[in-house]
């Protein structure tokens, strides 16, 4: 358990550590201004536009405004949304309602470029920005490896290469070191992820999660491939399921809410042996530069220290 | 005017034997038909898939079975009560009502629990007949109830309450508080279990019981009010005791199932088609009707989204009003 307090603690310096080192970088002179705009292919294979150096940039998900603060200079991030809480640097800049979409306040703001996760903004949001000529860049994430070239994707794009190619760097490091320390056991422990208990939602096969959990040393428990990121579960399915390990909330919490409201699945493993654990939140929700530490973090579940 | 309701009553039966015995076999666990006899005959909880059959899809089945059949006759009663055919259960915004109280908890009580009690059905069953005390209050004059007034106080609060529901889905804000707001809202059996059948099936037992000796005064009041009164039916207190079992069976079944739409509707009107409007066994083969219905709109819900089944109350549409526009061709040529 104090290794698990030791390795999490590290993590949350060793970042802040990170952003201070990119954000001390030196800004080039301007003499790039003249250069030619940026025709780009964003994740979702939506062409657009960019000016050659974005010196106005903003964010419309949570987890995107983190990965702006860990590459981009932060100081032509113009805006975060209601939701943006990470760093506490985001916490000064002015607010935009993401949900609906203050668009009014947002081209107020004149970003040049709005930066986006695939599920948050949606595409009919996204047009009437570009009709309003900005464009708006999507990112798609499904393993970790994509939240690392989502960030040299936004370094290339901010003309921050340099700063995006030292922070995954050691993010890579790190996850190798990660991956070291799990020990290449035959069994790999089946987790289920609830994301929501009325209907039971869970984290599917189609989500970063089952990624994170396998670096991490188990699997997710949910195997078959439902459209829905995240789908919705059956008792009967979850009964079938037989997780070794459930995240969703302390085990207490759990015992007197999910397993009251269904009594029937307290037969589950996971039940049965209390390994029923809770995780941080926005590590297991956003895809974020903190992926890593999200990773460390299931891994202490998966591991039971 | 009647036809003999006997042969229509036992292949209803029939019918709710097979579509149960399908029914049980749907789901994520393979089983077989000997295994459900077992588990029903020699119900062992320790074997998982018996546990499966008993405690998970019997509740789901039978309060689908309970639900169609609290609606059917809800509706039944409601169209006789106001003299109208375009009636149903949810005439008196006992649907948006219950969603609007539903609405609330998910809202604002994330934790859906306080000490352990679980709050959405409870709220439902408050918001339901808390709509339903304002719209017979708005659409009655002196202690009569005005059909017309009764009907347009109805939708005019109706409305109300959806806007109210709307403004909480506005500030709902997050995803997940959404997606449990509108699958709510279009129903389903999913958290059924047997601490909850008692309820519908008490509500259920009891209207038909007090049903089966109003007969007379029922079809007296089909024939209009003036008739009624002039064969010497007291009116008022027949439509408010035919109200007070209606909007209780409504509530119930919203508060469990949420509101399902259409079975409340339709069901009445087959079974006037099929036995007549003035037949003894009307009320039973109603409720058997709007009972099988939503027991084969589940399985078909199920069947076809696995796991999680369709939400119930877009199967009975989808399939029920294709079959109801069939039955008013049929019925006008």
């Amino acid at each position: 358990m104090l290794r698990f307090f030791r390795s999490v603690a590290t993590a949350r310096k060793l970042l802040p550590l990170l952003l201070l080192a990119t954000a001390c970088q030196p800004e080039k002179p301007a003499t790039t201004e003249a250069a030619a705009p940026q025709h780009l292919r964003d994740d979702l294979g939506r062409e657009l536009t960019v000016p050659a150096r974005p010196r106005r940039i903003m964010s419309l998900a949570a987890s995107m405004t983190e990965m702006l603060y860990a590459v981009a200079d932060t100081a032509t991030i113009v805006a975060r949304t209601q939701v943006c809480d990470y760093p506490a640097a985001a916490l000064r800049k002015p607010v935009i309602n993401s949900y609906p979409l203050d668009i009014e306040r947002l081209v107020a703001l004149k970003p040049e470029v709005v930066f986006t996760t695939e599920g948050i903004t949606s595409l009919t949001d996204a047009q009437r920005l570009q009709e309003l000529g900005i464009p708006v860049y999507y990112q798609r994430y499904t393993k970790v490896e994509d939240v690392f070239r989502g960030l040299n994707d936004l370094g290339r794009i901010l003309g921050r290469q340099p700063q995006a190619r030292h922070l995954t760097d050691s993010l890579r490091a790190e996850l190798g070191r990660i991956a070291s320390a799990t020990p290449p056991t035959a069994s790999k422990p089946r987790v289920l992820a609830i994301t929501w208990s009325d209907p039971i939602y869970v984290y599917g096969q189609n989500t970063l999660f089952t990624d994170k959990i396998a670096l991490a040393g188990g699997q997710n428990a949910v195997v078959e491939k439902f459209a829905q990121p995240y789908p919705a579960l059956t008792r009967e399915y979850i009964l079938k399921l037989n997780p070794d390990i459930i995240i969703g909330g302390t085990f207490g919490k759990m015992d007197s809410t999910f397993f009251r409201l269904y009594p029937e699945l307290k037969r589950i493993r996971a039940y049965q042996t209390r390994r029923i654990y809770r995780v941080t939140d926005d590590l297991m929700s956003r895809p974020n530069p903190r992926v890593v530490e999200g990773v460390r973090e299931l891994q202490q579940v998966v591991s039971g220290s | 005017m009647s036809r003999p309701a006997l042969p229509w009553i036992l292949a209803c039966l029939l019918l709710m034997v097979v579509l149960l015995a399908v029914g049980l076999r749907v789901g994520s666990y393979e089983t077989s038909y000997s295994l459900i006899s077992r588990a029903l005959l020699h119900y062992n909880p320790q074997d998982a898939a018996q546990l499966v059959l008993i405690e998970l899809r019997l509740p789901r089945l039978l309060l689908a079975l309970l639900a169609g059949a609290g609606l059917a006759v809800s509706g039944y009663l409601m169209q006789a009560m106001v003299n109208n055919s375009l009636a149903d259960p949810y005439l008196l915004g006992t649907a948006s009502g219950g969603a609007l109280g539903a609405s609330t908890v998910f809202t604002f009580f994330p934790a859906l629990t306080i000490t352990g009690l679980y709050l959405p059905p409870l709220a439902a069953l408050l918001g339901a007949l808390g709509t339903t005390l304002v719209v017979v209050i708005v659409g009655s004059r002196r202690g009569r109830i005005v059909p017309a007034q009764l009907l347009l106080a109805g939708v005019a609060v109706g409305s109300l309450t959806t806007s109210l529901g709307g403004l909480l889905t506005f500030l709902a804000a997050t995803e997940e508080k959404l997606r449990t707001i509108t699958f709510w809202a279009l129903g389903g059996f999913d958290k059924a279990s047997w601490a909850i059948l008692p309820y519908p099936a008490v509500a259920l037992g009891v209207g038909l019981l007090l049903l089966g000796f109003l007969h007379n005064s029922l079809n007296l009041l089909l024939l209009g009010e003036e008739r009624a009164t002039a064969l010497g039916l007291p009116v008022a207190r027949t439509r408010w005791l035919l109200l007070l079992i209606a909007s209780g069976l409504t509530g119930c079944v919203v508060a469990l199932a949420g509101p399902i739409g259409f079975v409340g509707l339709v069901v009445p009107h087959i079974t006037r088609w099929l036995l007549g409007t003035v037949s003894r066994g009307n009320l039973v083969f109603c409720a058997l009707l709007g009972g099988n219905f939503l027991l084969l709109c589940d399985l078909l819900a199920r069947l076809l989204y696995p796991p999680a089944g369709l939400p119930v109350g877009l199967v009975t549409a989808l399939f029920g009003v294709p079959f109801f526009v069939y039955l008013l061709r049929k019925q006008g040529s």
